[in-house]
């Protein structure tokens, strides 16, 4: 035998000569990562790797055994989890909705009263949680899901889109059901340092002290590119993040209307004996926050 | 049983993958911005390598060679999303902020570098050490990158404050944390540096 076989620990590359090369070409590891590799040990590997187990037959059957042990493993420890993600996932909105009337420290349960509101802003039945874990669909069928806080202020959960994805959040509105009280927004995936800012709680609150009506009109809160010029319904867009930002005015205008005749009914009430007249929205209003 | 100390502990200095094989990189970049995710993602990395590892060693006899990519990848994908659930159901808010990267760690490179250069080849326990080591050593880079991350782009450490208020400009004091750190090309700075004093100090690994 001419030469010996070096095996390098490292890598795996095999070098063939008399002594070990001084470092592995491939990954650069030095001699002492190589060790001699006896002819005899090479032998029955290659024989144990290239015998039966490479027919057809073989690796069909080994790839189906694979693939069922996987997946009942999975499933198995998905369906163990699940109970743990979904209280996680629950905790998370209600930590989200107490956060938006920056009541953190208050008992969900105790300070916030959950019901659901059909197009005219009547109550109706409804499981508050479930419609939320699908609040597009929710809004398609009619139904809006509402919280109202102890001390009468409300929040309502919004959707739309990102750039890159879904965009949601909970706006809480003050007793007035005009004033922004705060806002919480979370996205899937916005760009990071750009849109993904809509999640800080910096830019959140620049919507505070924000009004969602011009007069009697609904006008919402619109995110101005370039600055905000109306003080009262604009903040400033994310600069480098102007999709995103379009997505959020658009997810605020969309979702806020289907809560209007509700709105309205207790604002009328809050600012009774005037009666406030249910305000028509334009289309051109519309088609601007779309645009 | 030296020889197996060697598969744990080389790949904390003499092996490192990220700083002398250079694997695993994207990731490195991409959780360091604070210390907890970084230690998270450390050790979820560690359990990945270490049972694939263990898994494929175990079965290094019986997989066909033809696919034996694949089923790699299988063992690797089951192992991520299994780590992927438990952080979901126990430490949700950590889960939310690695968000996807925890399951990008199936691309990560020194999972399967490690398997298919070394498991394949070797003994169950000597794999399944290679793999803890490989993954403390990945995540060792980790650490350090993020500690500079952290105390130089938020002034915190782990969410607590290390750089007092008072010293900042808008309190009227004299400091303001290097913006330029949160953003990734400064991990890669870093990570170069770290590769440079590391092998300052280990000749043998300079190239010539």
């Amino acid at each position: 035998m001419a030469t010996k076989k070096f095996k390098c620990n490292v890598c795996g590359y095999i070098h063939e000569g008399d002594a070990a090369p001084a470092t592995c070409p491939v990954c650069a590891a030095p001699a002492s990562e190589f060790t001699e590799l006896k002819e005899a040990e090479e032998a029955p590997k290659k024989k144990g790797l290239l015998s039966d187990t490479n027919s057809n037959a073989y690796i069909v059957l080994y790839s189906t055994v694979m693939v069922v042990i996987v997946a009942v493993l999975l499933s198995v420890a998905a369906l163990a989890l699940k109970p743990r993600q979904d209280a996680n996932d629950l905790n998370e909105k209600k930590r989200n909705i107490l956060a938006s009337l920056s009541a953190e420290n208050e008992s969900y349960d105790t300070f916030v009263d959950a019901y659901v509101v059909d197009k005219a802003g009547q109550r109706i039945d409804g499981d508050v949680f479930a419609l939320l874990n699908d609040l597009p669909t929710a809004f398609a069928e009619g139904k809006f899901p509402i919280f109202e806080a102890k001390d009468g202020r409300v929040v309502i959960p919004v959707t739309g889109m990102g750039l890159w994805g879904p965009v949601w959040g909970y706006v809480a509105l003050e007793k007035d059901m005009n004033t922004v009280a705060g806002i919480i927004m979370a996205h899937k995936g916005e760009t990071p340092g750009l849109g993904a800012e809509i999640a800080t709680p910096k830019y959140q609150s620049k919507f505070v002290g924000k009004t969602i009506f011009e007069g009697d009109e609904f006008v919402s809160v619109t995110l101005r590119k370039g600055g905000a010029k109306d003080p009262a319904h604009e903040v400033d867009a994310i600069s480098g993040g102007t999709k995103t930002s379009d997505g959020v005015t658009a997810m605020l205008y969309n979702s806020l209307r289907n809560y209007l005749p509700l709105l309205e009914s207790k604002r009328a009430a809050a600012t009774a004996p005037e009666a406030a007249v249910p305000a028509e929205v334009s289309n051109e209003e519309n088609a601007e926050s779309h645009e | 049983m030296s020889n197996n100390m060697k598969y744990l502990t080389g790949p904390f200095s003499a092996n490192n993958p990220v700083i002398v094989q250079i694997l695993g990189i994207c990731s490195a970049l991409a959780v360091t911005v604070q210390l907890k995710p970084a230690i998270v993602m450390a050790l979820s990395v560690t359990v990945v390598t270490a049972f694939s590892n263990l898994v494929m060693s175990l079965l290094r006899n019986g997989v066909p060679a033809r696919i034996r990519i694949i089923v790699q990848l299988v063992v690797i994908a089951a192992l991520v999303i299994l780590v992927d659930q438990v952080l979901k159901a126990y430490v949700y808010e950590i889960s939310k902020q690695l968000s996807v990267y925890v399951g990008l760690i199936i691309t990560n490179c020194i999972v399967m570098g490690r398997v298919e250069a070394f498991a394949l080849g070797n003994k169950p326990w000597a794999s399944f050490l290679d793999g803890i080591g490989n993954g403390l050593g990945y995540g060792m880079i980790l650490v350090i990158v993020a500690f500079f991350r952290e105390l130089l782009g938020s002034g915190s450490l782990l969410g607590f404050r290390i750089i007092p208020e008072s010293w900042y400009m808008t309190e009227g004091g004299f400091y303001s944390n290097c913006g330029l750190m949160l953003f990734p090309p400064m991990a890669l700075i870093i990570v170069g540096c770290i590769i440079w004093v590391h092998r300052s100090r280990n000749k043998d690994l300079q190239e010539k």
